[in-house]
């Protein structure tokens, strides 16, 4: 047994205030330095790493909910860097090395668990796109591989190799894909942010945002007005809506994203399995629990209610993959609302007004991003408006220039 | 072995008293009754230890013998996480614990229940991660000890079955409530369906007692089972479960193995009550069930649940239980009534007058286990002074049976998955309110509990659908309940601990206060802390103790706290149950067979099959090599029938021709070919093809195997708005195709064409004719694709293989062989024709392909003729350029990288060696300045090793394009 | 299911449908700037609301019209095209310094 536990056990009156991980509410300032709209995994980190690197701790994240109560909630909990542009590639792999010291970082083990990725190639335009991406990942050091049906066979024994009519010609194997415990993660950085000063205020919702001549100084929320030197928002699902009340539009769609679990059975599968093809992907927890994702609801939609269709089409496929998963029961069925750019890359930056910042666009990638992005926009906020160059291949403007960062083919039913 | 705790008839609904089944359970053999539930079996044979806790290994026994908790869930064979309260025993089943280590009974992982106090909640967040890379150490340790049951990861799936109903009106739940409800809008002409968990209908009628002398049920029951079994409008699915609510009453029961899809006009859900125990220490020995449990088990399936029984109760339930208890000869040790009055004196002094000692205002505080703490010995029950506040005094009361009612809550799941809110409010009482337009509620769902109100209220959710679906009826008054049903606090912690509020989680009252203490004050985020109600029964028992407890903990009311919403499905549900058929068809074209014949290697493009080449898989380059020497030499056929097909008839034909595609159609001769590329609105080149104009308004234009549907749907979404008179078909499978090409393929055909003249003056390169081949009227296109002399014939499907005999037939003396779609491949590679979606990706605009001259600039628009200006008048960063490479080199594969000056500069999109050019050719993408004729470019191969290649103007062969105009 | 309304073809299950995305207006290709083009290509307002939408029946490849209500997905109508799209639609001609 680690000692930690010993030492938490042994105390009389476990657990101390002291030793609380989130602060007891507070009451709002009249002013912040810095308005973190949305209290996600992405507000929490931005908020951490401004105090953590740039000492700025005036501070106030604003969550309408409760913490990381939003897709951070609702995410399969993907930590994976094998897309297909450089541009993608690189923002993510550092994003990937970033997780693996956060539980030591934070001092809260968030459960990062490296486990590998698996995702497998039914025809040769998949094998195509997927040797692309195995060499753009090796380029930037990643370890990536097309291995062949054969590799497959050894890696994950219970796969079937014949899924219906698709049969299994290859997979990309991702061996730095790993998954963390997704509440974990904000808890985590909410913890290290408010420890440092910065406030977190929960059931508070930002009604609206104040901009004079066009510059933010400030946002209206139930709690009455809040003035800020500046604001980001942050707020997946809602990312639109919120860029209507500071009066700009965003190159978005909102489309909810089903996801469902079973009850936990002993340990089987190690690796994260998925077919774009299938439309499935396939997980199972620390706890034991199988988790399945698939694509997209067909059209837009701002509501988590869950579909049968869907179901039936993903289990269907799951069935194909590992036929012995017919006995298996599901426990529950959820849903997000994931915001989606036209080229499946993310937006981060600038926006048209200033002193606002914008963290969008994260469709079902947004979970793997949270340390790289909180960075980043970290630096971006604190220079006063100086684009990172990590990030500066995903401002808003490259849909205005035609210049869009296409993830399309390695973000589908992968997540 | 005998059944020992078997009453006799009437008790006993559901089995057979005269037939005797005999199963195995933990390596022991058991005698049952048919029409037990494995439970139930094992109870009469007084085996109570079912299964181990997930955390702590804690022994458990049924709970609510209904399948709502998780502590009767077995190993059946290879299927884990069955509910044995829920399951029926057949014979010869062999049924096993799961979840432990060593043995059910003697499980060495229970020692991890004295360890508790070094787990506490969320003390995985706290620990093995110290120092740095511990956590992938333990790990494995941990995830071992996760899970419950185990799968067979050999089991073959078995067939399952899905079936639709239509009904105007679904009630979900045959009890009281349900019954009336079916009945009154059976009674007014509607179709119904009535879905009934139990085998069979009554509800709370069945099991439970409704007053003094336990007749009124009995009768009610008989009387309204009766009518529905006459009805006709009524059709009754009984072991069936309504397992999720979806948007328009789409309901999806499961029954055997068969999902039904129900699509209800009106719905009524009548799904009762959940029962919720009461929290104090030890509450989760075996031999501590939920009241209902035990009159479950007297009534439905004739067990004695125990011979000396407390009844623990906050409401007027627990007496008539207790009188239960008595009939059937459990001697019923006392009734320990939490409130200090209770409603009824005449429940009392009949209670009273059966010798039971009643103590009001007391608790059961703790449960002492016997020897192993497998099953409950006694009770310490003692005096209630305060909110969740006992006194000093102690009594010990011996029992082997606990029956706890701390009152109930709606079965909500359904209703909050369709939206509905649960709120609780001041007088512990529960209402749902916002629900759908045609979704309605009856019974204890809505927090009505007296029998003759509960009736009265389903006639009134009848109403209201028969209202919905146009009768014109007259809605009664709404009925009112009054009674109390749920104790305000039946919480009362232990400074010891193993006070459970979630039984599936192993979770105790300390676990949710201390989670609020640090931090997660929500109750979302206690959920999530603390994993409570994740567990396989949902929250069904911990959401309100949970919520009672964090409301305390944080100044609040359980309103504000709020309950954590439900997600489908109701109970968990088997994948098989739910996976639906797979409906991904795959085509065949009309010469499928005859590819079989001659050996193809068949591969997918798009939902249809081709293909490849002829020949062994492991012989592919060399078939392929063969093949295209062959086209190169003399003659081939491929069966090109998958290629789409639009039609375009009408004034404004040529007009939205001009509109859809890049290049210029308005003044398109009759009897000519045109390429055509397609953008979209991005400016994006998407797919494309060949226009033939066949008559002035009546122009037939080709799209790629992939991309027709998506195309042709385009058109009619564009003319949708454009308004033009043009009408559009798509005639994909009304035509099937060859291409027959090679320097010898006008012989071939000429010897079976007729009413066309095929000469090279008559018929030219890029020219359209119609004529017959073979007899059969035909479509003949002289196009290039490869690079030969050729001639698309596109004849109506039926003919196709009529076609392709005839063909081969005339092509014998010619050595006519059939190619497939990589040769295909190869063959326009040399040519520099591109592949849309395999040359381009989702940002290649016509610039970049070199596809500038078939732009047409003068034209006033086509879709994203705009984007298209906006992307090419910008400085280019790539460009697809044809490269070669010695053919000693390694050969790229598609995928590779092309970089410059080690940086990536594009990617390699088609590479094969060409017989024809002797040398490893393809094209890639490529920086700019990588991309002139003569630039040498890196290209990153297999193992990282790089190779140069030079880049050449296309195409690789017959640069002069000779060979196709002969 | 959800149900659908087809113009042509009744109620059918959501999934015989294929979603088109919203109706909006195209700004003349020719004469507007390039951000005015960007912003009808790329650009959304992804409101919660009542949103005028493009819906195929795949069967039958017929597009209609929905107005469907983005948050509660509730479809409050469904009509032909033609109720839009009124008349044939001309484009102007590039203006002469445009041309390259």
């Amino acid at each position: 047994m680690p000692f930690s536990l010993l030492k938490y056990g042994l105390k009389k009156d476990y657990p101390f205030e002291q030793h609380a991980d989130l602060p007891t509410p507070t009451k709002l300032k009249a002013s912040y330095d810095v308005i973190i709209i949305g209290g996600g995994g992405h507000g929490v980190a931005i908020a951490y790493y401004l105090a953590k690197y740039h000492g700025i701790t005036n501070v106030a994240i604003l969550e309408k909910g409760y913490l990381g109560g939003g897709n951070t909630a609702r995410n399969t909990a993907v930590i994976r860097s094998n897309y297909m542009t450089p541009e993608g590639v690189k923002f993510y792999s550092e994003s990937v090395n970033m997780f693996k010291n956060l539980a030591n970082e934070f001092d809260f083990n968030i459960m990062y668990s490296q486990r590998g990725q698996l995702t497998l190639a039914h025809t040769d335009a998949a094998i195509r796109g997927f040797r692309q991406r195995a060499e753009v990942s090796k380029h930037f050091g990643g370890k990536t591989e097309l291995i062949d049906p054969q590799e497959i066979k050894e890696l994950v024994p219970t796969l079937n190799m014949n899924p219906g009519h698709l049969p299994v010609l290859a997979g990309l194997w991702h061996m730095d894909g790993a998954t963390a415990r997704h509440d974990a993660v904000a808890w985590g950085y909410a913890k290290g942010a408010t420890q440092r000063g910065v406030e977190l205020h929960q059931l508070t919702e930002v009604l609206d945002v104040i901009v004079e001549n066009n510059k933010v100084t400030g946002v209206k929320t139930n709690r009455g007005i809040v003035k800020c030197g500046c604001a980001v928002q942050a707020v997946a699902g809602h990312s639109s809506l919120l860029a209507a009340k500071a009066g700009f539009k965003l190159p978005i769609l909102s489309y909810p994203l089903q996801a469902m679990v079973t009850q936990p059975v002993k340990p089987f599968l190690d690796q994260m399995v998925s077919s774009s093809a299938l439309h499935c992907y396939v997980q199972q927890t620390s706890r034991g629990e199988i988790v399945f994702g698939g694509g997209s609801d067909p059209y837009p939609l701002y509501n988590t209610r869950s579909t049968l269709e869907l179901k039936e089409n993903l289990l269907a496929h799951a069935i194909e993959m590992f036929p012995f998963m017919a006995n298996l029961r599901l426990l529950r069925q959820w849903a997000g609302v994931t915001d989606m750019t036209s080229d499946y890359s993310p937006i981060m930056g600038l926006s048209p007004v200033d002193n606002y910042y914008l963290d969008a666009g994260w469709g079902t990638w947004g979970f793997k991003a949270t340390p790289i992005c909180g960075k980043t926009m970290a630096d971006l906020i604190a220079s006063g408006g100086k684009v990172p160059d990590l990030i500066a291949p995903f401002a808003m403007d490259r849909f205005k220039e035609f210049r869009q960062v296409n993830e399309m083919g390695a973000t589908a039913a992968s997540h | 072995m005998s059944n020992t705790m078997r009453l006799n008839k009437p008790m006993g609904l559901l089995v057979d008293h005269n037939k005797s089944i005999n199963f195995e359970f933990d390596g022991k053999q058991y005698d049952g009754l048919q029409g037990d539930s494995i439970a139930s079996a094992l109870l009469a044979n007084n085996r109570w230890l079912m299964s181990r806790s997930f955390k702590y290994h804690r022994a458990r026994g049924p709970l609510t013998m209904a399948g709502q908790d998780a502590n009767t869930m077995v190993q059946l064979g290879g299927e884990p996480n069955v509910l044995a309260d829920k399951e029926l025993i057949m014979s010869g089943q062999r049924v096993a614990g799961q979840n432990y280590s060593g043995s059910l009974v003697k499980d060495r992982d229970a020692i991890l229940g004295y360890f508790s106090r070094f787990m506490p909640v969320g003390f995985y967040y706290r620990a093995f991660f110290k120092p740095m890379g511990m956590w992938e150490k333990w790990e494995p340790i941990i995830r071992k000890k996760s899970g419950l049951g185990k799968l067979d990861l050999d089991f073959e799936p078995e067939y399952y079955d899905k079936m639709y109903l239509f009904h105007d009106v679904v009630v979900v739940g045959g009890g009281p409530a349900g019954l009336s409800a079916a009945l009154k809008a059976a009674d007014a002409g509607c179709k119904v369906l009535l879905v009934e968990e139990q085998g069979i209908l009554g509800g709370a009628l069945a099991y439970h007692r409704f007053d003094i002398e336990g007749e009124k049920a009995d009768i009610l029951r008989g009387k309204l089972v009766e009518r529905i079994e006459q009805h006709d409008n009524v059709e009754v699915l009984l072991n069936a479960t309504c397992n999720a609510w979806f948007t328009d009453n789409y309901l999806p029961i499961i029954q055997g193995k068969r999902m039904y899809k129900a699509r209800a006009k009106q719905c009524i859900v009548a799904s009762g009550a959940f029962e919720q125990h009461v929290v104090f220490r030890n509450n989760d020995l075996p031999g501590i069930i939920m009241s209902s449990a035990a009159t479950r088990l007297m009534k439905l399936y004739a067990v004695k649940p125990g011979q000396k029984a407390i009844v623990l109760t906050g409401n007027d339930d627990g007496y008539l239980t207790a009188l239960e208890l008595q009939e059937h000869g459990v001697e019923v040790r006392a009734l320990v009534d939490m409130r200090t009055t209770n409603d009824s004196v005449e429940l009392l002094t009949a209670v009273q007058n059966k010798g039971i000692t009643v103590k009001k205002g007391h608790t059961v505080y703790e449960a002492l286990g016997a020897k192993g703490n497998q099953h409950i010995r006694a009770v310490d029950v003692r005096e209630i002074v305060g909110q969740g506040q006992v006194s000093q005094h102690s009594e010990i009361i011996d029992c082997d049976l606990l029956c706890m009612s701390a009152g109930y809550m709606p079965a909500y799941p359904l209703l909050c998955q369709a939206g509905a809110q649960l709120s609780y409010d001041d007088n512990s009482e529960f209402t749902l309110s916002n629900l759908p337009e045609n979704l309605h509620i009856a019974g204890s769902v809505n927090g009505i509990y007296l029998l003759d109100t509960v009736l009265k209220d389903g006639e009134f959710a009848a109403c209201k659908a028969l209202k919905n679906l146009g009768h014109n009826i007259e809605l009664p008054a709404k009925e009112k309940c009054t009674r109390k049903v749920n104790f305000y606090w039946p919480i009362f912690s232990h400074p010891k601990g193993k006070d459970f509020v979630d039984f599936d989680e192993d979770l105790q009252t300390k676990d949710i206060v201390n989670a609020t203490r640090l931090g997660y004050r929500d109750i979302q985020l206690v959920k999530r802390f603390s994993t409570v109600g994740m567990g396989p029964s949902q929250g069904r028992h911990s959401a309100l103790p949970t919520a009672r407890l964090v409301a305390d903990a944080t100044d609040r009311t359980v309103t504000q706290t709020g309950v954590t919403t439900a997600r489908p499905p109701y109970a968990p549900e088997k994948l098989a149950h739910v996976a639906g058929r797979i409906f991904d068809p795959v085509r065949h074209t009309a010469m499928h067979y005859r590819h079989l014949e001659l050996g193809a290697k068949m591969m997918p493009a798009g939902n249809w099959h081709r293909p490849a080449f002829y020949g062994k898989p492991a012989e592919r380059d060399n078939c392929m090599q063969i093949e295209s020497q062959h086209v190169r030499n003399n003659v081939g056929i491929i069966d090109i029938s998958t290629l789409g097909g639009i039609e375009l008839r009408g004034p404004d034909a040529a007009e939205f021709m001009n509109r859809i595609y890049t290049f210029a159609f308005l003044k398109q001769p009759l009897g000519k070919t045109r390429y055509a590329i397609l953008t979209n609105e991005y400016g994006v080149v998407i797919d494309d093809g060949v226009a033939c104009r066949i008559a002035d308004e009546h122009f037939y234009v080709t799209a790629t195997t992939g991309g027709v549907d998506h195309v042709y749907r385009q058109m009619l979404k564009w003319n949708a708005q454009w308004r033009l008179n043009v009408d559009i078909a798509n005639v994909t499978s009304a035509f099937a195709a060859i291409n027959v090409a090679g320097p010898d393929s006008r012989k071939v055909i000429q010897k079976i064409a007729e009413g066309v003249d095929l000469s090279s003056e008559a018929f030219p390169f890029l020219a359209y004719r119609e004529g017959t081949v073979a007899g059969i009227p035909a479509r003949l296109l002289r196009v290039g694709f490869v690079g030969e002399l050729g001639y698309e014939i596109h004849v109506p499907a039926s003919y196709g293989e009529a076609l392709w005999d005839a063909v081969m037939d005339a092509g014998k003396e010619f050595k006519i062989k059939p190619f497939g779609v990589e040769t295909q491949r190869l063959l326009r590679l040399e040519k520099g024709h591109i592949i849309i979606s395999q040359d381009t990706d989702g940002m290649s605009h016509p610039g970049e392909i070199s596809m500038g001259w078939a732009i047409n600039r003068k034209k006033s628009f086509f879709v994203g003729s705009r984007s298209v200006e906006i992307v090419m008048a910008r400085e280019q960063t790539r460009k697809l350029v044809g490269f070669v490479l010695s053919k000693d080199n390694v050969k790229p594969k598609e995928g590779h990288l092309v970089l410059e000056e080690g940086n990536i500069s594009g990617n390699v999109t088609s590479c094969e060696y060409s017989c024809a050019v002797d040398s490893i050719i393809g094209m890639a993408y490529a920086g700019i300045n990588q991309s002139e004729p003569g630039s040498s470019i890196d290209i990153r191969v297999d193992k990282g090793l790089i190779v140069k290649a030079t880049v050449v103007k296309m195409p690789f062969f017959d640069p002069q394009n000779k060979r196709q105009e002969l | 299911m959800k149900i659908m309304v087809c113009p042509l073809n009744g109620s059918r299950n959501i999934s015989e449908f294929v979603y088109g995305g919203e109706v909006t207006d195209m700004p003349d290709p020719n004469n507007c700037s390039d951000a005015e083009w960007a912003d009808y290509v790329f650009y959304s307002d992804n409101n919660i609301g009542v949103v005028r939408e493009w819906w195929l029946h795949a069967a039958t490849s017929y597009w209609f019209i929905a107005e469907r209500h983005t948050g509660t997905d509730e479809i409050v109508r469904t009509y032909s095209t033609s109720e839009i799209f009124t008349k044939r639609v001309e484009f102007a001609p590039h203006p002469p310094e445009a041309k390259s």
